[in-house]
């Protein structure tokens, strides 16, 4: 940093504190009231959950927690469930499988190629100028 | 969640601090009543526990700022992109584009030396006011502006820079006035 620079920061920052702070508009404040009514009046269940009344968000967490004491209890699947799932796993061995290195090879080229175009166009657009 | 009334007090004490943040950072009035809106929402979500806190002020200025910066990292890939313009050559008719912004703010309108000084940096681009703003007004470090935008600290240093210069003008006026 030169001299001069030091002496245009010190003019600039000298008249920048000079400045009176801009007032807020009259408009400001009747604004926010109006926001912040709005959001007081709001019924409890239109509040975010943690503005929730203690007892109700005890009372919210119940159904949850029975849902999750359900599928830990959850007896084994039926039958039909049984057989579709078998189904589905010969068709997953027989069609998809095989083709299954393929796909997941085409799908990473095109990735590693988009990464590619965006690092250029990110070199190109922006980085080039943060160089300067 | 409190009661709305008790806290019109605590916006009428500091919305022209919150404000003067947003306007200086975002440049123009519209915007800043947003940011301000938003930041006092905020605030009330925690109004118990701001209003007999002494670090209300500081706790506030912190939110609007980040209102403020939320607010323009949806346009930073425009920002980046027009600040490459702000270079010589290309960067000419930027220049001039920018002397023609404060030159605008200095009109016989804005007769008041503040007022047009305001205006000057409120008519800067956005890549120079802000971390101008933030260094002047806000007594941020350019390192603490650099982490802040995630910018290079050269670029800190380059836009602020070019910011004083685009005042240095309208202040030079004034003195010889």
């Amino acid at each position: 940093m030169t001299p001069a620079d030091d002496d245009l920061e010190g003019r600039i920052d000298r008249a920048l504190r000079r400045l009176p702070p801009p007032r807020a508009p009259q408009t400001l404040l009747p604004r926010v009231m109006t926001a912040v009514r709005a959001r007081s009046d709001r019924p409890w269940y239109a509040r975010p959950w943690f503005a929730w009344p203690l007892v109700v968000r005890v009372l919210s967490i119940a159904p949850a927690a029975w849902l999750l004491y359900l599928a830990w209890r959850m007896p084994s699947p039926p039958a039909q469930i049984v057989a579709a799932a078998s189904a589905s796993r010969v068709l997953w061995d027989l069609m998809i499988a095989p083709l299954l290195p393929y796909v997941v090879t085409v799908v990473l080229l095109m990735g590693l190629a988009c990464v590619l175009f965006g690092l250029a166009l990110n070199y190109v657009l922006l980085e080039r100028a943060e160089q300067r | 969640m409190t009661n709305a009334e008790p806290f019109e007090a605590f916006v009428r004490r500091y919305q022209d601090m919150v404000f003067a943040t947003a306007v200086r950072l975002l440049g123009n009035t519209a915007d800043a009543e947003d940011a301000a809106q938003t930041a006092f929402l905020r605030a009330f979500q925690h109004h118990a526990q701001l209003t007999a806190n002494p670090a209300a002020g500081a706790w506030l200025k912190t939110t609007v700022r980040n209102v403020c910066l939320n607010h323009l990292t949806r346009y930073r890939a425009r920002w980046r992109f027009f600040s490459e313009l702000d270079e010589p050559g290309e960067g000419a008719r930027f220049e001039d584009a920018l002397e023609s912004r404060v030159s605008r703010a200095l009109e016989p309108e804005h007769a008041d030396a503040y007022e047009r000084l305001e205006h000057a940096v409120r008519s800067l681009p956005d890549h120079q006011r802000v971390p101008l703003v933030l260094f002047h007004f806000e007594e941020l470090t350019y390192e603490e502006i650099a982490k802040t935008l995630s910018v290079s600290l050269g670029k800190v240093k380059t836009d602020i820079h070019r910011g004083r210069e685009a005042l240095k003008r309208l202040l030079t006026d004034h003195d010889a006035g």
